[in-house]
């Protein structure tokens, strides 16, 4: 027969079980249920291959042949579809049997209309980012921002923030935000992080991105 | 183990924990701070390709270049364009805000429109253009068959020479209306002070920027005077430079302004007796022989005493020691007689003395006594054509289009007197005097007006005589506008016939007025038109072809772009000029070296493409001096008694006393005086117990008081001292208001004979005591809700006397009182 105290002590901790179960159900809700009602799964208009047309491809572009600066020094960033034109102009002619290039032909080429991409690393308005001064002046390679595009068969899902309309990529897929890579993240701190690293510390002052 | 109240708690106090544990709270607040900048109404940078056009802004004749910079097809900045002459970089707080011009759809007529409620009730209909065209034609036509083709009235705000204001002349010749009617402006008042003292007709280039002694008779220099963007720039170059011997700035204004702030010395006489502290500087200079010998004794005329068959004449010379010696020019304008000597001895004694009349941003006409006596300053100390002063020039050689032809019909009505008696020997300096139109629809004999056409212009509004103007309109006919704005005398309209804007056509200014080097600025589309206006060249051209007979001859051109190739071309004939800037050196530092004149152009449609790129053509060359051939005075020199305005005192009086003639015109002064430069006083009917404040209209840089409505964001640069919502505060003097109860910020009521305002009052140091400062440009009762219902318009209680000379509105002489409300 247990004694009283012992009766008292046993309901004292039985209770802490309910703080518990708390705890684990908040844990499970914002590591697990959160995620997965932020964001929604959007596909690209297209499934582009980076592998199929670029460099060790038969095709063998080189990346600033599509993604290439303008003679004032602005970014092209995705290319229109008059860049995909130069080659695929033919709504009759297909080089391979990919569904994907009879798409192409048949939903933009022959109409004319501009593939709407989505774009992974689309930042707020707010933010100025001169790509000039990153890649000719800094010499960074395309792979530290933006990861190794070039070995992709397949474009990445498309995982947009249903309050932000910004992609994951942004916030990083990692949740708690938790990077390996440098292009894991695209946050305001990873820009300063790298200017920080890189001795230009006096680039983090507000004015230099938000104009 | 049961869910007691203590254990909820527990539960709950776990939730917590395990939330913040998580990323939950931590990745919302940073999510929904981004979701709040993407609210659709939170404005946004367009997206698209940044691209940038070179042009040149045509909102003011001072012609800066601008570039417009693009996003996609968006115009996103506007800003001054360093490789431009005449701005070098600089560029006024309403050039920049243009694009709210192009983007503010409230202000904006979309397309032709035909009034449908009753006049002025704001309610009209879409047409399109051909009706619009059509209903306007068949109008005019029916005029020249009723053989009254002067019924036909234009009141055109296009700078003077431009492509556009001659079109518009000439559609008004060869319909057969001599009443074409341009806006007055300062402008005139310095060309027919150069007319009656030196015979010149044409541009009066000013070269303010060489002279080491400015003395600015009321230019509002930094305030928008002479081109804001070339002001801004010579601005640099007098107070930038230390080491530079740097110019000498003396600014006389009532009001400590921005210039008279900047300025190295500030003389504020009395508002209105400018003349009489140039007449008293003129008298130091004759009296200690200070003047230059050489022009004086060669080329001028009426200095010393002359005869003719009348007999001996005073001259200027015993005329100004006579009636202003210091001390009684103390007594008329409250400067004392010291700095008067002081003054005319600094102004004689400098390298390059300048003096300049003005009236704040030389938008609206001046006296022309006072603007000859300060003249006749530079007259004295011989710099006429001379480096830094007043130059003479010939226009720009610019080709003529041939002759319009003129039919029977035509040549009646361009044979009859004109509506508003300009250039009659009532009015015989005047070109156009808008005012007179009251008068003319008051005419007891039928309307003599029956069709009116309104260009590039908003008289009901930025006129002193415009509350009378809208009544004048209620009786006109037939009214039409051409303007892309929902303004005040659109609104009066029967037919609305929209222009585009000005970033979306193509313009020119012939020669900015002041520029002391022939300047031709082009400027270009920078956007597709948004809404269905039309160049109101291309419908001059088209209304002419629809009317037919010869009115269709005189218009040969499909597009306006054609009228305005065929002048260019003449400028291509000449073999001069430069249509690139080069350098870093001004164009004014460099005017006497002779180079640049040489043509650089391989073909005139190489040249025509190169002038649309870089927006101008120019010469970078003046020849000063030249005294024996610029004069062009019946006397063939410098008159400081003006041989016309005695002729025309004659005329007037048909055989009569020229004296009694004068008086008839208005002019206080009598004898010789009436051809001399000399100090008129003030004629006004108010009485001074009654009302015995002087009201001053003022013009601020980042108030837009012409055509052009004031955008928003330069509403957002006044200050709370000078709009609170929709109050205008008044500048008194501390002095002044104390002596009606006024304190900052209180609400009282302004009255003049004409009417009242209501008003607030800001005390100021800077405001001279007895003067109520009040600035131009508020008041609209059209436009937007970002300007209708803004402020009040000072127009509406100015009380205009005629100039006697120029027959223009004296708007700076009302006199008001103040009561607090």
């Amino acid at each position: 027969m247990e004694t009283g105290q012992e009766q008292e002590r046993k309901t004292k901790w039985d209770g802490w079980i309910f703080f518990v179960v708390g705890l684990i159900v908040a844990l499970l809700v914002g590591w697990v249920v959160f995620p997965l009602l932020l964001y929604s799964e959007q596909r690209q208009p297209l499934n582009y291959s980076h592998v199929k047309h670029g460099p060790e491809s038969g095709v063998g572009l080189e990346c600033e042949e599509c993604h290439f600066f303008y003679e004032d020094g602005s970014f092209s960033g995705i290319p229109g579809l008059s860049k995909c034109k130069e080659c695929h102009e033919d709504p009759e002619s297909l080089y391979t049997d990919s569904p994907e290039e009879a798409k192409l032909l048949e939903a933009f080429v022959e109409p004319n209309r501009e593939i709407p991409w989505l774009v992974y690393s689309r930042q707020p308005d707010c933010v100025y980012f001169p790509h000039i001064a990153h890649v000719k002046m800094g010499e960074i390679e395309c792979r530290v921002c933006h990861g190794d595009f070039a070995s992709n068969d397949t474009l990445p899902a498309y995982k947009v923030n249903r309050l932000t309309r910004y992609s994951i990529d942004i916030w990083g897929r990692n949740i708690a935000g938790y990077k390996s890579n440098t292009w894991d993240r695209m946050k305001m701190d990873d820009c300063a992080e790298c200017h920080t690293r890189e001795a230009k510390e006096h680039n983090n002052a507000c004015f230099v991105c938000h104009k | 183990m049961e869910l007691d109240r203590r254990n909820f708690i527990k539960f709950v106090a776990g939730g917590v924990g395990g939330t913040l544990l998580s990323p939950l709270p931590w990745k919302l607040v940073d999510d929904i701070a981004i979701w709040t900048q993407n609210w659709p109404w939170v404005p946004v940078p367009a997206k698209g390709k940044f691209s940038a056009v070179n042009t040149v802004c045509s909102l003011c004749s001072g012609a800066c270049g601008i570039q417009v910079r693009k996003a996609g097809d968006r115009v996103v900045k506007i800003e001054g364009r360093s490789d431009f002459p005449v701005n070098r970089g600089a560029l006024c707080p309403l050039g920049m805000a243009g694009q709210q011009i192009l983007y503010n759809e409230g202000i904006r007529w979309k397309g032709p429109m035909k009034r449908v409620g009753p006049r002025g009730s704001e309610v009209f209909r879409e047409i399109t253009w051909d009706q619009a065209i059509n209903e306007l034609a068949t109008r005019i036509r029916g005029l020249r068959e009723q053989g009254a083709p002067e019924k036909l009235v234009a009141i055109d705000g296009n700078q003077s020479r431009s492509t556009v204001a001659l079109m518009i002349q000439r559609f008004l010749d060869a319909v057969g209306s001599p009443n074409y009617l341009a806006v007055p402006r300062e402008e005139d008042t310095h060309a027919l002070v150069a007319h009656l003292m030196q015979g010149t007709q044409g541009p009066v280039p000013i070269d303010l920027e060489n002279s080491d002694f400015i003395l600015s008779f009321g230019c509002s220099l930094l305030d928008g005077w002479g081109g804001s963007g070339r002001m801004q720039s010579a601005w640099r170059e007098f107070a930038g430079d230390k080491e530079r011997n740097r110019t000498y700035l003396v600014q006389v204004d009532p009001r400590a302004s921005r210039t008279a702030l900047k300025a190295d010395e500030w003389i504020a006489p009395l508002p209105g007796t400018e003349a009489a502290l140039a007449m008293g500087i003129a008298h130091v200079i004759v009296k200690e022989k200070r003047y230059n010998n050489e022009f004086i004794e060669n080329h001028a005329f009426g200095f010393d005493d002359w005869f003719d068959a009348k007999g001996k004449h005073r001259g200027f010379s015993r005329f100004v020691l006579e009636t202003y010696a210091p001390a009684a020019v103390e007594k008329i304008t409250g400067i004392q007689k010291s700095a008067i000597n002081r003054l005319a001895k600094m102004f004689a004694g400098s390298r390059a003395p300048l003096a300049i009349a003005g009236r704040g941003k030389g938008l609206l006409p001046g006296s022309v006594y006072e603007f000859m006596a300060v003249h006749a300053l530079n007259g004295l100390v011989g710099r006429i054509n001379q480096r830094g002063n007043v130059l003479a020039a010939e226009d720009l050689p610019l080709a003529s289009w041939p002759e319009a032809t003129y039919d029977s019909v035509a040549v009646d009505g361009l044979n009859k007197e004109r509506v508003d008696l300009a250039g009659s020997p009532r009015y015989p300096f005047s070109q156009g005097l808008l005012h007179r139109l009251c008068e003319a629809t008051n005419s007891t004999q039928g309307p003599s007006i029956d069709t009116l056409l309104m260009c590039s212009a908003n008289p009901i509004h930025s006129v002193p005589y415009g509350k009378d103007l809208k009544e004048a309109f209620e009786k006109i006919p037939f009214v039409t506008s051409f303007s892309p704005f929902r303004d005040e005398t659109s609104m009066m309209a029967d037919l609305i016939l929209p222009d585009h804007t000005y970033l979306e056509k193509m313009a020119d200014i012939v020669w900015p007025p002041g520029l002391q080097y022939p300047l031709y600025a082009l400027s270009q589309p920078v956007v597709k038109p948004l809404y269905r206006t039309r160049h109101s060249g291309d419908v001059f051209i088209s209304l002419a072809q629809r009317i037919g007979g010869t009115v269709s001859d005189s218009f040969g051109w499909e597009h306006f772009e054609e009228a305005i190739k065929e002048r260019v071309k003449g400028l291509y004939d000449s073999g001069k000029g430069r249509i690139v800037a080069r350098g870093g050196q001004p164009v004014w530092e460099r005017l006497d070296k002779g180079g640049g004149v040489n043509k650089e152009y391989a073909s005139f449609q190489s040249m025509w493409e190169g002038l649309k790129g870089s927006g101008c053509w120019y010469m970078p060359f003046h020849s000063f001096g030249r005294w024996p051939e610029i004069f062009q005075t019946p006397t063939k020199k410098f008159e400081f008694f003006s041989s016309k305005i005695d002729l025309a005192l004659r005329s007037y009086a048909k055989g009569g006393s020229a004296g009694d003639a004068a008086s008839e015109l208005g002019i206080v002064s009598q004898g010789d005086a009436m051809s001399m430069p000399h100090y008129e006083e003030a004629r006004t009917e108010a009485d001074d117990k009654q009302y015995p404040l002087l009201l001053f209209p003022m013009e601020l840089i980042n108030l837009a008081s012409g055509w052009i409505g004031n955008p928003p964001f330069l509403n957002k640069t006044l200050l709370d001292h000078q709009l609170e919502k929709d109050a205008l505060f008044v500048e008194l003097n501390p002095k002044t208001a104390s002596q009606y109860g006024l304190a900052e910020g209180s609400r009282a009521v302004l009255r003049s004979p004409k009417g009242e305002l209501t008003i607030r009052i800001h005390l100021f140091d800077g405001a001279m005591p007895g003067v109520v400062f009040i600035p131009l440009g508020l008041g609209h009762t059209a436009y937007d809700r970002y300007l209708r219902g803004k402020g009040v318009n000072p127009f509406d209680i100015i009380d205009p006397t005629e100039d006697p000379l120029s027959g223009q509105p004296v708007w700076w002489n009302t006199r008001v009182a103040v009561s607090r409300v």
